[in-house]
């Protein structure tokens, strides 16, 4: 009995010590993953406040001793002809993903829906077709692409970025919201339907509102892949007043030297937006992911 | 007869100079100027080697008297009057558009090279109201891929400034037309032989230099003092360069000197191709005076000593910065000014950034900054085994494209002719080169902004001492791909042990008369 007793009450305890490393091995792990990702911000940001000499300095000062936001002052500043420039970049940026993003969603979500919820001759084979454009690294597409948006006039507009972020963002859209539409019981749709609603009407007013969250997570995805983009902004503009962020901030290196405090002024405030976006409308992005990932 | 073979180890280049003692203060500069390009025999047989026959004709200036010394005899000496002269060419009154890229200057560029670049701009939009100028700066490392991807899509701008290296690829391809200085003015014999070189294929003038310069050589005294090193003496041959970085590593757990093998950037050919030369091997015959790019010579013995010295620093000794297969010359200059760094091939520009940053550093900064100024030390790139000294003879030129490869299909002759005009004019060519290189157009070093820049940056008298050695790079069209990739993948082969130094020099070699057709 006592055998027994012992064996019991020893053995919630090993269970629980059992649970607890491996809770401690998942936190220190989130902590060193806390670390490895928010470090380089937090560099970033020291290194944006410091005079170029100071930025250059070995052993690093951890915390400048003459902090300075004359880098963002400069930045921000339309008067200079940096901050001029920088401005121009991050409007024409905001524009670009903006516009992508509102005709990503347009096209996804009917294109999703009706991958979803109709059989059509050869549906699968076009639900795979329209991957097929990811399947390659995009630089392939690169000179074919720039000679086509030459051929139809596109070169040097932003017509010519919008239009090419649709072809890299459109399919993972539509695959996203796919899986999205896929869990929302049909059920739902067909009582709507008895109750007298239209196809169109079932879909807006019952369809729409529940997948709101695999919508905003896409609109982050095609929001944050058309913010980001640098190959082929690069290569369809030249023209100073059309460039993006990630072309544009390029400005704080020369041939010999790099002006490090204005760069990582440049690039912290073109991770704002994007962290803001995700800081608000998080809860819908984990969500839309996990609900779209299984089947009910 | 190689230009390079001409002078031995007994010259002698004695620089010297004192700190800056105040912020914002000019060191002084004590240049004593050894036998070779005194004297005036010597110094006329190299440079007629790069000189074609008809540039021997009436240069503005005399070449053969090269020197510190005579440059600043010339400065000042005389006047030239750009819009008057620019009028000739093409009417004050024209008008047209045109669209031009160029190799910008940007934020950590110094500020005073910024200010001429915006003043160019401002000043040819006043001259010429009636032009609609669309320009566009790139960055060094982008312009020539991204001319490139234009040209292919027939979306190149009318008017290029390119990178040395490019005129004769798109030259030879034919993108580029037919422009010699006498079309803007100009006299073929007022620019540097070597640089008209870069712009001639087959015999055709396709472009016009607007600025050449050679780097020089700079050095932390403080470290070479620690080190136990002559603070004031810099290495006299890369045997020394090898030596000097390692007792630098040795003693002071810093990296020696500043090798950059970085691939697909200027930064690495402008570096390595002084120190192959000077050891006496070479690509081709470059190095000659009437190069024929015949026979390729990176699997010579002499190139391989060359890739063995870089080899030695980075493997054996490990006195070089470890990410060196990844930096460029933006990522040593940190390194140097925050001491880690003992020397390196030094672009004319280095020394204003270095200016820049201490007039831009606050509180305590401000005097560590001109502590490092106070170190820095100047001098003439260091020779090879046998005395042989050489530099890259670099700078920019401009062209102006064929219709049919420019968007619209159409170029504004007047209106390019107009702004290369002004660019290669005396006046701007020397502007435009204030802080980091030299006049294309040889009379700008008679103008009185000449006089002032000497004056103003004594450094500059180095790398203008080292303009004799001045080698330009092969002016083949497949020099870019030479230069930018063949060159700083031998290196990596050798440097990550890929391949051990033979091999490297011999696949670079091969790779070499590959490209060129199995020569």
């Amino acid at each position: 009995m006592s055998t027994i007793a012992e064996t019991a009450s020893r053995a919630p305890t090993r269970r629980r010590m059992r649970v607890d490393g491996w809770r401690w091995a998942g936190r220190i792990f989130l902590v060193f993953m806390l670390l490895y990702t928010a470090l380089p911000m937090i560099w970033m940001l020291i290194t944006s406040i410091k005079s170029g000499f100071a930025a250059t300095q070995f052993p690093p000062q951890w915390w400048p001793d003459e902090p300075t936001l004359a880098s963002y002052q400069k930045l921000l500043d339309p008067q200079n002809s940096v901050g001029q420039d920088f401005l121009r970049f991050f409007w024409n940026s905001l524009f670009v993903s903006t516009v992508t993003t509102i005709l990503s969603v347009i096209v996804a979500v009917p294109a999703a829906y009706a991958f979803s919820r109709f059989s059509f001759p050869g549906r699968n084979f076009l639900f795979f077709a329209v991957l097929l454009r990811n399947m390659f690294p995009a630089v392939i597409f690169l000179v074919p692409l720039f000679i086509l948006m030459r051929a139809i006039g596109l070169v040097n507009t932003h017509g010519s970025l919008i239009l090419t972020y649709l072809t890299f963002g459109l399919p993972l859209a539509i695959w996203l919201l796919k899986g999205f539409y896929d869990n929302i019981p049909v059920q739902l749709e067909q009582a709507a339907r008895i109750d007298g609603a239209t196809r169109f009407q079932a879909f807006i007013m019952i369809v729409m509102p529940l997948s709101t969250p695999g919508i905003i997570a896409t609109a982050i995805y095609s929001f944050i892949g058309a913010w980001n983009e640098y190959i082929y902004a690069y290569t369809f503009l030249s023209k100073n007043e059309q460039l993006t962020l990630p072309v544009g901030i390029q400005r704080f290196f020369s041939e010999n030297t790099t002006d490090f405090p204005g760069l990582m002024a440049a690039s912290f405030m073109m991770s704002v937006p994007v962290v803001v976006l995700f800081l608000v409308l998080q809860r819908y992005f984990v969500r839309a992911l996990t609900e779209g990932a299984v089947k009910h | 007869m190689s230009i390079l073979a001409i002078e031995t180890s007994k010259d002698r280049f004695a620089l010297a100079q004192g700190g800056m003692g105040e912020p914002g203060r000019i060191p002084m500069t004590r240049i004593t100027l050894g036998s070779a390009v005194l004297r005036g025999t010597v110094v006329t047989a190299l440079m007629a080697s790069l000189m074609p026959t008809s540039a021997l004709a009436a240069p503005p200036v005399d070449l053969s008297k090269w020197s510190p010394e005579y440059v600043r005899s010339i400065a000042g000496t005389q006047d030239f009057d750009t819009a008057a002269d620019c009028a000739k060419v093409t009417p004050l009154d024209y008008k047209g558009r045109l669209t031009f890229w160029y190799q910008g200057v940007f934020e950590g560029d110094p500020d005073l090279l910024r200010q001429y670049y915006k003043d160019f701009f401002e000043t040819f939009r006043k001259t010429y109201p009636n032009i609609q100028l669309e320009e566009q700066a790139l960055t060094y490392n982008d312009l020539l891929d991204k001319f490139r991807t234009a040209l292919l899509g027939n979306a190149a701008p009318m008017a290029v400034r390119l990178q040395i290296l490019g005129g004769t690829e798109f030259a030879s391809k034919g993108y580029l037309a037919p422009l010699k200085p006498e079309d803007v003015g100009y006299s073929t014999e007022d620019f540097w032989p070597g640089a008209m070189k870069a712009v001639t294929w087959e015999g055709v003038t396709y472009g016009i230099p607007t600025n050449n310069e050679t780097m020089a050589f700079i050095w932390n005294a403080d470290i070479f003092k620690r080190a136990g090193l002559d603070p004031d003496k810099a290495p006299a041959t890369w045997e020394d360069v090898v030596k000097y970085s390692k007792q630098i590593h040795d003693k002071l757990g810093i990296a020696g000197y500043g090798l950059v093998a970085r691939k697909n950037a200027g930064n690495t050919p402008y570096r390595f191709m002084p120190q192959l030369w000077a050891y006496g091997g070479g690509v081709f015959d470059e190095a000659t005076a009437n190069p024929t790019y015949e026979q390729v010579q990176l699997d010579s013995p002499q190139s391989k000593a060359a890739l063995q010295a870089s080899y030695d620093m980075y493997v054996r000794d490990k006195s070089v910065p470890v990410s060196a297969l990844t930096n460029q010359q933006a990522d040593n200059q940190p390194l140097f000014v925050a001491g880690q760094l003992g020397m390196m091939i030094s672009h004319p520009s280095d020394y204003n950034v270095m200016l820049d940053l201490q007039k831009k550093a606050t509180g305590t900064d401000k005097d560590k900054a001109q502590t490092v100024i106070d170190n820095m030390r100047y001098g003439l790139i260091p020779t090879g085994p046998d005395g042989k000294r050489a530099v890259v003879f670099g700078g920019s030129n401009i062209h102006i494209l064929k219709p049919e490869y420019v968007e619209g299909g159409k170029v504004d002759e007047p209106a390019a002719k107009a702004i290369i005009c002004m660019w290669t004019s005396p006046e701007w060519s020397l502007k435009m080169a204030y802080a980091g290189s030299n006049p294309g157009n040889l009379n700008g070093f008679k103008t009185k902004w000449m006089k002032e820049r000497l004056d103003n940056i004594k450094f500059l008298d180095v790398t203008t001492s080292m303009l004799p050695y001045g080698i330009p790079f092969p002016a083949l069209p497949q020099a870019p791909e030479i230069m930018n990739i063949i060159i700083p993948d031998m290196l990596q082969n050798a440097l990550t042990g890929a391949m051990t130094v033979d091999e490297a020099a011999d696949d670079a070699a091969k790779k070499v008369k590959d490209v060129m057709g199995g020569l």
